[in-house]
């Protein structure tokens, strides 16, 4: 690729979508209006409708057994007007005389502020009293149930429930107010009591409880922010993108000058780089745009009293954050734009690809959902929960590292889709292709894979990967790996195959090996993981946490699991699936690369599905010699038995440790070097086995 | 200079352009002739590298455009009819961006635009946004962008299509002032007239196919008839003898 050929289509765009009015409006005037008239204009309505609704005083009714001095007290309260009520309707009346109508009892304290009538029976007094406060006739009703006065007087409980309609501000106003004037009213009748009794003062208390919030107001405000701020930021960052992406590629197509680039000495990549970059730099201006103005806003917001404060490092840090996020929206706006005929048509294709972004940004309001070594990998939900983990102060260098190198894959992965596209002259003179033969999905009946394809479905996968472990994080590990190994990656390889009607032998290396292959195959697995977990961990030492949830997910520390279904799922059902996916399906897609492009490939892809950097050297590693393994054997069979002897012998080994032991595996106690060595050379003797082969056998 | 042999292209199940060849010398026009949806276009798209063909090879000076395209569009010049411009950018912004992406010095650049805005008279809509030229205006920027870096081969599609009598002559006038120049041209057009006017040699398409082909005087002397109109109506009836054009 020539970058000044880039550089010169990069700045021919940009000076042309600036000079174009509608593009610059979206770009910069929309923001710079959009937040503050949204929500300087919003909060002060806001502000407008809860000073008039507190100017208001509250209608309040009072029923049942008023005691007077409380009647009194609460009618010279200036925010309450107590209006009068009418008799108790006789259906009350003969229930509360017969009994059947009592004081609900004590809520639990978790429920004690808010409690939902309809959660309890109808009775005849909720009946009652909904259509007054329904009607606005009060805007709550305090009810006195049967005997109150003269509990106070003879110093016992006495019961009395307030009625309102939550939905209603001026009624949870009237509710609050309420609240306050009759807690105020019980802490003098107490004080009154103890001090009558002659009791010391907190008698009646007992204990007095102290809420301190030790969140700093940066911290406060990360979070309100952190809930927000990354969906609007990215959505508007990919809405800038949007319209530069159309008019690159539609809008050209429309208006017949893409011929005109094609008969120039270009390279399609060229072509799209420069176009990507335009596209992307606009998208840049506005989520420039977007930040600065939000960031004016709240600043305009958060100022004396307000509770929004956020510094300008933070700001800068979540723009930083756009930056991969960005180049990845628009490199598949791009790539997708470029099949539409005209603008319109362009506009038709991206807003459902828009509408499906908000998905994976709305991660940051799912409650609980946070950024782990999972979430990392998610395409555009791994920034967005990034972003939020930034706004509090929360992120862990790893995790930042993790999300920006996964977010660059994926944006490399929609670059190298974006050029393909561009690679389709048909295409970009107003044609039409399947999408399926851009992406080398075509049915390939008795041949295996594509690269292509098969790294496809790879990236696929992790997408659906993620979605699916979100319905499971509360499943235990006797459930969610089986589901993950099963149905995320065996039923998928499967049916691809079978879709495809790739040959079932060729594409997953089903093939028996001979008797010195299945000994390699021992060897290997048997000392495989002295060298990956013994050697390989004491480079790069993963934090204690880390291990802990490994051991929480590996079923190490429940010690009355039964050691056969420990390798049941532990050993087995990740050796059959993962095997037949990386070195069954990938491992034959990409053998025309080469023998050790194929394994590094292949081996990385490993690393990374197990979403952790402190276990990507060691899976790497095991990848390599798994890889290494079938490539010689021709046999994924070979490599499902070195994978689960690897993993059954290690949970095996802490399992049988005397509980409580095993866990300094996880502190600063590695494996020792007489180990590592021992299982080095039984090593070197499974490869040697393995090198005296002929080599991998040929495709048919 | 050009030589084109047995093109095919075909989209889904239809054959646009049928074991089509061709060859164009320097100083040399040859005329592409035929209806609408007879594949002129996609013949000369084939020549210029923006498509290629299923089978057959286009060579421009012996440099083979599917396997070098880069080198082959370097020296190819392509207009077509409805080419359209840049319109939020000048014909003068516009030739400097195509100079530079056909990887001429800028003060090559700066010598050729001025050249080719004064022979072009363009000199009074230069610095104006392409979006607010005439079509006549536009056609002749278009052209400007085509002859900009000197190129050996000019693939002209229909390039006087939806302009006006005087618009149409200046563009006829100024292909021939390239021919003078020693430059080999391959000209599309169904206006019969301007092949009449214009051309060396004549290739008559038909259906994806070259049914005839050869100098004026050679075509009107086989069909027997006193102009090129009555000899492609003539040809054309007659289904199902095709020629093989003569390199």
């Amino acid at each position: 690729m020539r970058r000044h050929i880039v550089w010169t289509i990069f700045r021919k765009e940009l000076r042309e979508a600036l000079r174009d009015r509608r593009t610059l409006f979206l770009m910069i005037g929309l923001p710079l209006l959009l937040y503050p008239l949204m929500i300087l204009g919003f909060s002060k309505l806001v502000d407008v409708q809860t000073e008039a609704g507190k100017a208001r005083a509250s209608k309040v009714q009072l029923w049942g057994d008023v005691p007077d001095a409380l009647a009194g007290r609460l009618a010279q309260d200036h925010r309450l007007e107590i209006t009068a009520a009418g008799p108790l309707p006789e259906l009350v009346r003969r229930e509360l005389a017969s009994g059947r109508l009592v004081p609900p009892p004590k809520p639990p304290p978790g429920e004690q502020s808010e409690r939902d009538v309809k959660a309890e029976a109808e009775t005849s007094l909720v009946a009652a009293i909904r259509p007054v406060i329904l009607d606005r006739s009060a805007d709550a009703v305090v009810f006195f149930w049967p005997g109150f006065s003269a509990s106070l007087e003879q110093q016992r409980l006495g019961h009395l429930s307030i009625f309102y309609d939550s939905v209603r501000d001026e009624s949870r106003l009237a509710r609050q107010r309420l609240g306050e004037e009759l807690t105020r009213f019980r802490e003098e009748v107490v004080a009154g009591r103890v001090k009558t009794r002659g009791l010391e003062e907190g008698f009646a208390a007992a204990i007095e409880i102290h809420p301190q919030n030790v969140a700093s107001s940066a911290r406060r405000s990360g979070q309100i922010l952190g809930m927000v701020l990354p969906f609007l930021l990215i959505v508007m960052s990919a809405t800038g993108g949007f319209y530069a992406a159309i008019d690159l590629t539609a809008g050209e197509k429309e208006r017949g000058t893409m011929q005109t680039l094609l008969c120039a000495p270009l390279r399609p990549a060229e072509i799209v780089v420069g176009k990507l970059l335009a596209a992307w730099t606009i998208g840049m201006i506005a989520s420039l745009a977007n930040v600065a103005s939000m960031g004016a806003t709240f600043a305009r917001l958060g100022g004396p009293g307000g509770q929004i404060q956020v510094g300008l490092p933070v700001y800068s840090l979540a723009f930083a954050m756009l930056v991969p996020v960005s180049l990845m929206v628009t490199a598949v706006f791009i790539a997708v734009a470029v099949f539409a005929r005209d603008f319109k048509d362009g506009q038709n294709y991206l807003t459902p690809l828009l509408f499906a972004l908000m998905f994976p940004c709305a991660a940051v309001m799912v409650p609980g959902l946070e950024l782990s070594v999972w979430t990392a990998f998610a395409p555009v939900a791994g920034i967005a929960l990034l972003m939020k983990a930034l706004f509090v102060g929360e992120a862990r260098p790893d995790l930042v590292l993790a999300v920006l190198v996964s977010s660059l894959v994926w944006a490399t992965l929609a670059v190298m889709f974006a050029a393909r596209v561009f690679e389709r002259e048909n295409i970009l003179l107003g044609g039409r292709e399947p999408l399926r033969g851009i992406l080398h999905f075509e049915r390939r009946p008795g041949l295996t894979p594509s690269a292509g394809a098969a790294l496809l479905f790879y990236a696929v996968l992790q997408v659906l990967l993620f979605y699916g472990t979100l319905f499971l994080k509360n499943a235990g590990t006797v459930v969610a790996v089986p589901v993950v190994e099963y149905g995320f990656l065996l039923v998928p390889v499967v049916a691809l195959v079978a879709a495809m009607r790739y040959c079932w032998r060729e594409s997953l290396n089903l093939r028996l090996p001979e008797w010195n292959a299945w000994l390699a195959a021992v060897l290997l697995g048997l000392s495989a993981w002295t060298v990956g977990g013994g050697l390989l961990v004491r480079l790069l030492p993963p934090p204690e946490s880390l291990i802990r949830a490994l051991e929480k997910i590996l079923l190490l520390d429940d010690k009355s699991m039964p050691l056969w279904v420990l390798w049941l799922i532990i050993a087995v059902t990740p050796a059959v699936c993962e095997e037949l996916l990386f070195r069954g399906l990938l491992l034959s897609a990409l053998r025309p690369l080469g023998m050790w492009p194929a394994l590094l490939v292949t081996s990385l892809l490993f690393g990374l599905a197990h979403a952790s950097v402190y276990r990507l050297l060691p899976t790497f590693f095991l990848g390599l010699v798994f890889g290494y393994l079938v490539w010689r054997t021709g046999s994924v069979f070979t490599g499902i038995i070195a994978h689960a002897l690897n993993n059954g012998l290690m949970a095996t080994l802490v399992h049988l440790r005397p509980a409580g032991e095993y866990r300094d595996l996880g502190r600063s106690v590695f494996l020792p070097w007489d180990i590592i060595l021992a299982g080095s050379v039984v090593m070197l003797a499974g490869l040697l086995l393995l090198r005296r082969r002929a080599g991998a056998p040929g495709r048919h | 200079m050009l030589v084109a042999e047995s093109l095919v292209k075909r989209f889904g199940d239809v054959t646009a352009v049928d074991r089509v060849s061709l060859a164009v010398r320097p100083g040399e026009v040859v005329g592409l002739l035929g209806p609408n949806g007879a594949g002129k276009t996609t013949t000369l798209r084939m020549i210029a590298g923006i498509l290629t063909p299923d089978t057959g090879r286009v060579r421009i000076n012996g440099v083979d455009v599917r396997s070098s395209p880069l080198e082959a569009k370097q020296c190819i010049g392509f207009l077509s009819g409805d080419t359209q411009l840049y319109q939020r950018m000048t014909p003068r912004e516009m030739l400097a961006f195509f100079g530079r992406l056909y990887g001429m010095a800028e003060d090559r650049i700066g010598r050729r635009a001025g050249q080719l805005i004064e022979e072009l008279e363009m000199a009074s809509f230069a610095s104006r946004l392409c979006g607010t030229l005439s079509s006549g205006e536009k056609q002749r920027a278009n052209i400007a962008r085509a002859f900009l870096h000197e190129p050996a081969l000019l693939v002209l599609d229909e390039p006087t299509a939806s302009l006006d009598v005087v618009s149409g002559q200046f563009i006829i006038e100024s292909i021939r002032r390239q021919r003078a120049a020693g430059r080999a041209i391959l000209f599309s057009t169904h206006i019969m007239g301007e092949a009449e006017y214009l051309c060396d040699r004549i290739a008559l398409l038909h259906q994806g196919r070259i049914i005839d082909e050869g100098p004026l005087s050679d075509l009107l002397g086989r069909s027997g008839c006193a102009n090129l109109t009555d000899a492609f109506l003539r040809d054309i009836g007659r289904p199902g003898a095709p020629h093989e054009a003569a390199p």
